[in-house]
C-alpha cells in the first residue's frame, strides 16, 4: 500500500498540536533585558512557541527634553540633544545646530563643515560597530563583540581626542564647531583646530576599521547558526517600513535606495563619492549586511574628507549672546540609526518657542507590534536586535 | 541649494525680479493637489488644510504625489499665556497647530502638513489608516497636548504613566523645577574668541608689563 505522503505529514502535524495545545499565557520582557539596550518592555500573548500581539511599553527613560529645551537657550541645547541617541551623540547635534544656523541666516566656514562631516561619520561607524558587537552576541556569538569593541574603542579615541568627550561631545557651537578651550589670557583669540596629527591617526584607524570589518564579516558572514536565524527571518516590506516612518539601514535594507546624505544639504555631503548600500530581503540579515556595508562607505568618505579638507576658520562671527530670528524650519539628517530632526519654532529670543524632536529609533521601533505578530519567542530578540535601536532616542 | 539652469542663464534680470525658491513649484503643485495653501518657510514646505480635509489631504498626498514616508506628526501650542519660556511678541491667536512630515523615498522630497484646532474643542480625524506609524505619534501629541483624535483605535498615555494629570507640552503647563528655582545658565555666557565685545584679560600680557 502506498501511503498519501502529504496526507501523512498532515496527519502527524495535526495530531502534534493537539497534544501541544496549550493556554495561551502573557509573556513580560523587561524593562530590564540586556537586548533592550536601555529600559524597553514588551508585553506579549504567547500560544506556545508563536508570539500574538506584542505590545512595547515604553516612556522610563523620558526626559522631557521638547519641554525642557524651551527653557534653555540654544547653546545649551546642544547639551540636551546629545544625550538622545547616546551612542552616536555627536550626529545628534549637527541638525539642531543646522537649523538654528538656518533661522541665523549664518554660513558656516567650510572646514568646520567637513570637520562635522568627518565626525558625523566617525559617530555612525562607532554606532554600527556597537551593533556589530551587540547584535551576535545576541544571537549567542560572543566572538564578534571583541572585534568589534576593539575598534570601536580607536574610533572614540580619535572622537574624544577632538572634542574631549568620548559619547557626549557637545562640539558644535552655532556658526562652526568649538572654539578655543577655556577663555583665559594665553588661549585668547587662539581657535582651537584639529590636534596635531588627527588626520594622519585618523586614516591609520581608517585601514584598521577596514580590516576588522573583513574579519567581522568573515566571522559573522560564514557562521551557519547566525545564517539560521536570520535569513529570512524579520521580513520588513518597504511599503510597511515607509507607513511606519521606519528610517535609516532598516528601510534600506528592505531594498529602498532613501539616505538623507544623498537629499539633504545640511553637510555638504555631495561633494563626496559613496554609495547606499541596499538589501534584498528586508530580513534580518540585510539589515545586518547593510550596517556592515555602510560602515565601508563611512570609511570612504572619511578617507575622502581627510584628502580634501580645506584650511580656514572654524567659526562663522556670531553674536556674544545669540537670539534666533522669527521663524520655522524642518532639518533632518541621515543618523547612524536613521532620520533625525528638528522642527524649530523660534520667536526671536534665547530659547526656541518649540522645538519637535523626530528620533529615528521611535519610529523604528514603532513598527515591533507589526513585525513581531505571530513569529516564534526566540526570535523576538533576533528581530528587536536587527532594528538596532536606543531607548533615549525612543524616549527623548 | 543649487540653482536651476534656467535662473543662471538670466541672472541679469533675475536680480530685478523677485527670486523664485527653488521649491515654490514644487509647493505650488503640492497645494494644488491637496487644495491647500503652501508656505516656504527656510527651505521648508508648509502646506496649510483645514482640519476637516487633514485626513482626505494627507491621503492625496501618500497616493498622488508619491508622499508615502511618515516622518512625524505633533503640535505646536500657540498661547498668549505662558507659563514656561518665551511668549511670542505680539498678539497670539490661541489655538493648536497640528503638523505632519512626509516624504518620498526616491527624490527626498518633503512637506510639512498643517492644520489649526481650537484650543476648546481640539479634535481631530486620525490618520492611523493611512499611515499606520501616525499610531504612536498621535498618541504623543494627545497625551501632551490634550488633543483628541478621532478614530484611534488605541488612544491611551504612550510615555506618561497612565494616573498623569495635565498635558505637559502645553503653555499653561509649568516646568517645576523651573518654578522652585530660576535656571542658573542664563547668566554663564561663555565670550566668543575674537569677538569685538570680549572683554580684555586683566592678567594677561600687556605693554607695561609683557611677562605677566
Amino acid at each position: 500500500m502506498v501511503l498519501d505522503q502529504d496526507l501523512v505529514r498532515h496527519l502527524s502535524e495535526s495530531s502534534v498540536s493537539v497534544e501541544l495545545q496549550t493556554e495561551e499565557m502573557t509573556l513580560n520582557i523587561g524593562p530590564q533585558h540586556p537586548s533592550t539596550h536601555g529600559v524597553l518592555r514588551l508585553v506579549a500573548r504567547v500560544d506556545g512557541e508563536r508570539a500574538f500581539d506584542v505590545q512595547p511599553v515604553i516612556g522610563y527613560m523620558h526626559r522631557g527634553y521638547e519641554k525642557l529645551s524651551e527653557v534653555r537657550t540654544y547653546p545649551q541645547i546642544t547639551t540636551l540633544v546629545n544625550r538622545i541617541d547616546w551612542v552616536s551623540g555627536y550626529a545628534n547635534e549637527v541638525p539642531f545646530i543646522v537649523a538654528a544656523e538656518k533661522l541665523l541666516g549664518i554660513e558656516v566656514p567650510e572646514r568646520a563643515q567637513f570637520i562635522r562631516l568627518i565626525l558625523c561619520e566617525l559617530a555612525r561607524i562607532s554606532s554600527h560597530l556597537i551593533f556589530m558587537a551587540s547584535y551576535p552576541l545576541e544571537l549567542g556569538a560572543a566572538t564578534p563583540l571583541f572585534f568589534a569593541l576593539r575598534e570601536r574603542e580607536r574610533v572614540l579615541d580619535l572622537l574624544e581626542g577632538v572634542t574631549g568627550g568620548r559619547f557626549h561631545p557637545n562640539f558644535n557651537r552655532i556658526g562652526g564647531v568649538k572654539p578655543a578651550y577655556g577663555s583665559g589670557s594665553s588661549t585668547r583669540k587662539v581657535i582651537q583646530d584639529l590636534p596635531a596629527g588627527f588626520l594622519a591617526e585618523t586614516r591609520d584607524a581608517m585601514d584598521k576599521v577596514m580590516e576588522a570589518v573583513d574579519e567581522l564579516e568573515q566571522l559573522v558572514a560564514d557562521n551557519e547558526i547566525i545564517l539560521a536565524r536570520t535569513k529570512g527571518i524579520g521580513i520588513l516590506p518597504p511599503e510597511v517600513a515607509a507607513s511606519y516612518g521606519v528610517s535609516g539601514p532598516n528601510i534600506r535594507a528592505s531594498g529602498v535606495k532613501f539616505d538623507l546624505r544623498k537629499v539633504e544639504d545640511y553637510l555638504p555631503y555631495h561633494l563626496f563619492d559613496f554609495d547606499i548600500p541596499v538589501g534584498e530581503n528586508g530580513d534580518c540579515w540585510d539589515r545586518w549586511h547593510v550596517r556592515l556595508l555602510e560602515i565601508r562607505q563611512s570609511v570612504r568618505i572619511v578617507q575622502q574628507a581627510i584628502d580634501g579638507i580645506p584650511s580656514g576658520p572654524l567659526q562663522a562671527k556670531v553674536p556674544k549672546v545669540i537670539k534666533v530670528p522669527q521663524g520655522e524650519t524642518y532639518v533632518r539628517a541621515e543618523n547612524p540609526k536613521g532620520e533625525m530632526g528638528y522642527y524649530l519654532v523660534s520667536n526671536g529670543n534665547q530659547g526656541p518657542y518649540r522645538l519637535k524632536i523626530r528620533s529615528a529609533s521611535f519610529s523604528n521601533i514603532s513598527i515591533l507590534p507589526w513585525i513581531l505578530e505571530g513569529v516564534l519567542v526566540p526570535d523576538i530578540i533576533a528581530i528587536m536586535g536587527s532594528l538596532d535601536f536606543v531607548l533615549g532616542d525612543v524616549d527623548r | 541649494m543649487t540653482s536651476s539652469p534656467s535662473e543662471t542663464e538670466t541672472a541679469a534680470e533675475a536680480v530685478e525680479a523677485p527670486t523664485v525658491h527653488p521649491l515654490q513649484e514644487y509647493a505650488d503643485r503640492v497645494a494644488a493637489a491637496v487644495e491647500g495653501t503652501a508656505t516656504i518657510t527656510f527651505d521648508t514646505v508648509k502646506v496649510e488644510v483645514p482640519a476637516d480635509r487633514w485626513v482626505s489631504a494627507l491621503t492625496t498626498a501618500r497616493d498622488d504625489l508619491g508622499l508615502v514616508f511618515f516622518s512625524w506628526l505633533s503640535a505646536v501650542d500657540w498661547a498668549s499665556d505662558v507659563q514656561v519660556g518665551d511668549p511670542f511678541p505680539g498678539e497670539v491667536d490661541d489655538r493648536f497647530e497640528v503638523l505632519a512630515t512626509l516624504s518620498d523615498i526616491s527624490e527626498g522630497r518633503r512637506v510639512t502638513f498643517t492644520t489649526t484646532l481650537s484650543k476648546e474643542t481640539p479634535s481631530i480625524a486620525s490618520l492611523v489608516e493611512v499611515f499606520a506609524g501616525a499610531n504612536w505619534h498621535e498618541r504623543e501629541a494627545y497625551e501632551m497636548f490634550g488633543i483628541d483624535f478621532e478614530g484611534h483605535p488605541n488612544l491611551i498615555h504612550l510615555y506618561l504613566p497612565d494616573a498623569f494629570q495635565g498635558n505637559p507640552l502645553r503653555k499653561s503647563f509649568p516646568l517645576l523645577s523651573r518654578e522652585v528655582k530660576p535656571w542658573p545658565g542664563t547668566v554663564d555666557v561663555e565670550a566668543m574668541p575674537g569677538s569685538d565685545d570680549e572683554e580684555e584679560p586683566a592678567d594677561g600680557p600687556t605693554e607695561e608689563n609683557p611677562e605677566a
